[in-house]
């Protein structure tokens, strides 16, 4: 993570607060620092989203390509993310300062994807066992202000719903080659299911006390933190991949209360989002008014 | 058996034709129905052998050799030295570097093998950062390096098993001793360390999967790597992967803490008799350097009774072949 100075009497300032079940910003461990979450703004990929969570700022655009799907996997399509930690972020990543977090991020991201389970790849099927939607995601963070795990996530999965893919119909030719054709009209599109899309949900550790959301600052003073993976489905919340980070071991009932916790925040920030995408789409519609001021 | 060898014909005018080489889902079926399915109570499965050896390399200061079933592995841990890269500096602890390579033999997919290594690397460093003392080193790098010989499932878990031991074996001060073991479940059977055959199926599963039909509860599988440290009931890492409820969760916890707790006794068995056999040396040793100082000390006393020419014509030895002459 982005590294802060902090003095020793500042983390005890922190960890008082921690204790007292009130953050330095006035939140309790529970709450998320204000989100402000924008679909569509890049005009040159399928899909986009730009997520700000405080000081914690993530673009994030998804390309499309047709490829070939696996052997293993014909009925599938694919997904790749790509994280991209830019120096304007913070210092500490110029040059390939920020290639571990970008790598982490990306494991992470990847993990949870994973299971077929938890993103319906049929979906990006276009005819099975020869030729599929491939999806770039990627990511970039514009500022590091803690918590990315849960911003790149979420942005992740905002940028997932924008995403349309054009219409594909399919003619044979000739010794069982198909020929693709790809509708012309820009608004003859296809969208992606995200019911069950992933959500990171980051549980810190600081004290003896388990919170979401943390700040810079806070994560520097945590002794480890647990991201949860969460996806639901039915209307239950699954764990579609989890790790520790931060250098630091819990004991197994600590572990679980963490989980729990996990596991109830992306419960609710989950249907949050679904929400709110619902209500821009609504409202903003195929027509965006222009916004001048990308970044604001 | 799930081996990938995928050919590609490139036609005319650039489309591919796959051809039909490669392993198909049909096939990885067929192979679920020939694996032998662990039995319905797992805390009854049968441990791989083991094998463990603190100190195989004479050229490093801890090295470690495991053997877990077909899983070999070598831990190499050097003395921290100065952090070369200044940025990291301003941390306050040391910095733990891992490395993990795959001997070019122990793997039949080669494709995949550079993005393991990164993976395998950097979940290492989570698991062991825990573990090492690392306020000792302030602003000093232990690096530490895993080669892999052979993969036959449980990579991971065999590899930071491994270099718990070889870090003791270098001296490095650790909090605990750690243990790692993994357990996954695929279609309702839960397999402790799983075979790479097991693991693989699991990675491919995504192929496989029986459609669930929609308002049942979906098939879980997954695979559950944890680190524990046991003197304090400790969990140093616990990774998770694939789609998993909360209960599974942790019954697997559940299951591999007590693999680790069974493993802890073998490693601090093998430190032990590690300790107990590098004191017999040392012992030896310094009755060897006794005896060779009693041998100075006779040979001096000698010579401080003859006096040097007689000491060193008492000493000469005749020439053979001057005598001939």
């Amino acid at each position: 993570m982005a590294y802060v100075a902090l003095s020793e009497a500042e983390k005890t300032f922190i960890l008082h607060g921690v204790e007292e079940d009130f953050r330095c910003d006035g939140r309790s461990r529970r709450d998320y620092r204000p989100m402000e979450l924008e679909t569509g703004v890049v005009s040159n990929a399928s899909g986009s989203a730009r997520l700000r969570l405080a000081n914690t700022d993530i673009l994030v655009g998804v390309k499309t390509e047709i490829d070939v799907p696996s052997p293993l996997a014909p009925e599938y399509g694919k997904l790749e993310f790509f994280v991209d930690c830019s120096a304007n972020a913070t210092p500490d990543f110029e040059g390939r300062g920020g290639s571990d977090l970008a790598q982490e991020l990306i494991l992470s991201l990847q993990n949870a994807y994973e299971s077929p389970q938890a993103f319906d790849y049929r979906s990006l099927c276009l005819i099975p066992g020869q030729q599929c939607w491939k999806l770039y995601i990627d990511i970039l963070v514009l500022e590091c202000g803690g918590n990315l795990h849960d911003a790149v996530s979420l942005a992740a999965k905002a940028a997932l719903f924008n995403t349309k893919l054009p219409r594909v119909t399919a003619t044979l030719l000739d010794a069982g080659i198909t020929d693709l054709i790809i509708s012309d009209n820009p608004y003859d599109c296809t969208r992606i299911g995200i019911e069950t899309a992933p959500l990171l949900v980051t549980v810190c550790k600081i004290g003896d006390y388990c919170l979401v959301d943390p700040t810079a600052e806070e994560e520097g003073c945590s002794t480890v933190s647990i991201v949860v993976s969460v996806s639901m489905r039915n209307g239950e919340p699954y764990l579609s991949g989890t790790h520790m980070t931060g250098g630091g071991s819990m004991h197994r009932d600590t572990m679980q209360n963490c989980l729990q916790l996990g596991l109830s925040i992306g419960e609710q920030l989950n249907t949050l989002l679904t929400k709110m995408l619902k209500q821009e789409q609504d409202r903003v519609g195929p027509k965006r008014p222009k916004t001048v001021g990308f970044l604001k | 058996m799930l081996r990938v060898t995928q050919t590609k014909n490139s036609l005319l005018d650039g489309a591919t034709i796959a051809d039909n080489l490669y392993t198909t889902p049909q096939d990885c079926e067929e192979f679920f129905e020939s694996l032998e399915k662990p039995s319905k109570d797992p805390k009854k499965f049968t441990p791989r052998k083991t094998f463990i050896r603190a100190g195989v390399l004479t050229t490093v200061r801890g090295s470690a050799y495991m053997e877990y079933g077909n899983t070999k592995v070598l831990a190499i841990v050097a003395p921290p030295h100065e952090l070369m890269r200044a940025s990291a500096r301003r941390m306050n602890m040391g910095v733990i570097n891992c490395y993990v390579n795959f001997a070019a033999f122990a793997t039949g997919e080669l494709e995949s093998v550079p993005e393991r290594e990164r993976h395998l690397g950097s979940m290492l460093t989570k698991a062991l950062e825990p573990v090492v003392c690392r306020t000792e080193f302030l602003n000093f790098q232990l690096d530490i390096r895993v080669l892999i010989l052979d993969d036959d499932g449980c990579l991971l878990s065999t590899a930071i098993n491994c270099c718990g031991v070889a870090l003791v074996e270098c001296g490095i001060s650790t909090y605990d001793l750690i243990t790692a073991s993994t357990a996954c479940i695929y279609r309702n059977h839960v397999f402790l360390n799983p075979s790479s055959k097991v693991e693989e199926l699991l990675w491919k599963h995504r192929g496989v999967q029986i459609e669930a039909a929609s308002g049942s509860a979906p098939e879980e599988h997954g695979l559950v790597i944890t680190a524990s440290m046991d003197t304090f009931d400790q969990i140093a890492q616990c990774q998770q992967c694939g789609y998993l409820s909360p209960e599974t969760y942790v019954k697997l916890l559940d299951y591999t803490l007590a693999v680790n707790k069974s493993l802890r006794q073998l490693i601090r068995q093998v430190l032990t008799t590690r300790v107990r056999e590098q004191h017999e040396l040392d012992l030896r040793e310094k009755t060897e350097s006794a005896l060779e100082d009693k041998r100075l000390k006779e040979i001096i006393e000698r010579l401080q009774q003859k006096g040097l020419d007689e000491f060193i014509q008492s000493n000469i030895k005749e020439d053979p072949y001057v005598k001939r002459m």
